[in-house]
């Protein structure tokens, strides 16, 4: 099952400068996971040392706010797209 | 002579190279992530630290310095490693979602890279030493210094618990060197297995805030100390210190200390020359009366200003990390108001190079 995921700006460079890429899973958690097997650079900036999704990242999935800690877990549909991007600082 | 410069930024990286030492070529390299810190390892090849507060830390390696590749692999900490609370407490402003709560230890900033004896090491915060013998292809832990006992009880500095400075011995693979921020100096005479603080004498208000240390690998044992809380000699390798500030500007610290306060140790090896940017108080860290100038000291023992060519209305700093020498008398620092000056005379002249480049938290040199 197959869904895009785009990627934020500064991540695109490890993927070639794409924008958007596909990947299979069920879930945002196993879509990433599936990204960082084929490209481990990009799973470094997925997933902190314990495992987790980095916690000051988000996705917008069906214009919804989907929070880290929510992430793993969120269920996807075939042809889905999500934004990921990250928790908003500054002023 | 051809000298390279890496200057990390929270925005980027500036390269600057020039064949002359008075023309510069300014690129600007790995937009949008914040460079922390850069090496050069002993086959050639250039790397980059890089962290971001949503992203994490990763580097980059380049044997062009225009082409820049990430690598697979970065230092981490393992998953049941547990972490400072002290540290979590200093670095959550960005920690949205509480996720420091939970205890974990995390790599959150590579502040120094340094190469030697066929190996690259890594200086990281949470404080942490990592090295690798495969060119950053894997990383591992240096378990004698990350699991020592008495880490728990480590206090960090105002940028959190960092390991910021690593000095090796050229003659000795076993010993080597590491500065803490706040958790003091640490040397190991058997290759990593087991530290020792080398904090004597030296004026501590909690912890050992040590900034940055100096020394000459080839003569390892003198050691040229910048502390949060004054400036210090060693002769025999860190086991004592003594105070070293005769003609640099002694000023009132916070807990009523008197003392130089500043950040960058730096030595040129051929000739010996220590240098240092004293900023005045640590309660306004900027240089004394506006007039940015370095100290160099050329016998081991005094201190000289050195203004020529430098502003006299400077009202920024000088992190640790922002000073060089490419050992061909060549010394760079730059300012966090993102001035660059370079000196090609040990620095009895100054020029600014380069301007408006955002807060510089890294300056390397390489001569090529």
């Amino acid at each position: 099952m197959s869904v895009r995921v785009q990627l934020p700006p500064l991540l695109r460079g490890l993927a070639g400068g794409e924008r958007w890429v596909s990947a299979e899973g069920r879930s945002i958690g196993a879509v990433l996971a599936e990204l960082g097997r084929r490209n481990p650079a990009l799973a470094l900036h997925f997933f902190d040392e314990q495992g987790a999704i980095r916690h000051n990242i988000a996705f917008v999935h069906e214009g919804r706010i989907v929070r880290a800690k929510d992430a793993a877990a969120h269920g996807l549909a075939a042809g889905d797209e999500i934004v990921m991007t990250n928790m908003l600082a500054g002023g | 002579m051809s000298v390279a410069l890496i200057v990390g930024t929270p925005k980027g990286a500036a390269v600057l190279q020039s064949k002359d030492g008075r023309t510069w070529n300014e690129e600007f390299v790995l937009r949008g992530w914040p460079v922390t810190a850069s090496a050069r390892d002993d086959r050639g090849r250039y790397y980059a630290a890089v962290n971001s507060p949503n992203f994490g830390v990763a580097l980059f390696a380049s044997d062009d310095l225009r082409s820049w590749k990430q690598l697979d692999s970065a230092p981490r900490y393992r998953p049941e490693d547990r972490g400072n609370p002290e540290h979590h407490r200093l670095v959550a402003r960005m920690d949205f979602e509480g996720k420091l709560k939970g205890g974990g230890r995390f790599v959150d900033q590579i502040w120094t890279l340094h190469p030697a004896h066929g190996a690259l090491y890594a200086g990281v915060s949470e404080a942490g030493l990592f090295v690798t013998h495969d060119r950053g292809e894997s990383w591992e832990p240096v378990e004698g210094f990350n699991e020592q006992p008495g880490r728990e009880s480590w206090a960090p500095g105002f940028g959190g618990l960092g390991l910021h400075t690593i000095l090796t011995d050229a003659r000795n693979p076993k010993r080597m060197w590491v500065g803490i921020s706040a958790a003091g100096f640490f040397r190991t005479d058997d290759g990593g297995k087991t530290w020792t603080r080398k904090d004597k004498d030296v004026h501590a208000f909690g912890g050992n805030c040590v900034h940055h240390v100096a020394h000459d690998p080839d003569n390892a044992d003198v050691l040229f100390r910048q502390e949060h809380f004054g400036v210090y000699r060693s002769d025999d390798g860190g086991d004592n210190w003594r105070v070293l500030e005769d003609g640099l500007p002694v000023t009132d610290m916070s807990d009523g200390h008197r003392c130089v306060f500043g950040f960058p140790m730096v030595m040129d090896r051929g000739s010996k020359a220590v240098f240092a940017v004293p900023l005045d108080g640590d309660f306004q860290r900027f240089p004394r009366d506006g007039q940015l100038a370095v100290y160099r000291n050329t016998d081991g023992e005094h201190w000289q200003r050195l203004t020529n060519g430098l502003p006299g209305n400077c009202f920024a700093g000088v992190l640790r990390g922002a000073m060089a020498a490419d050992q061909q008398k060549g010394i760079y620092f730059a300012t966090t108001s993102g001035a660059l000056y370079a000196s090609a005379d040990l620095g009895e002249s100054w020029r600014e190079i380069a301007v408006g480049l955002p807060r510089v938290l890294s300056v390397d040199a390489y001569v090529q």
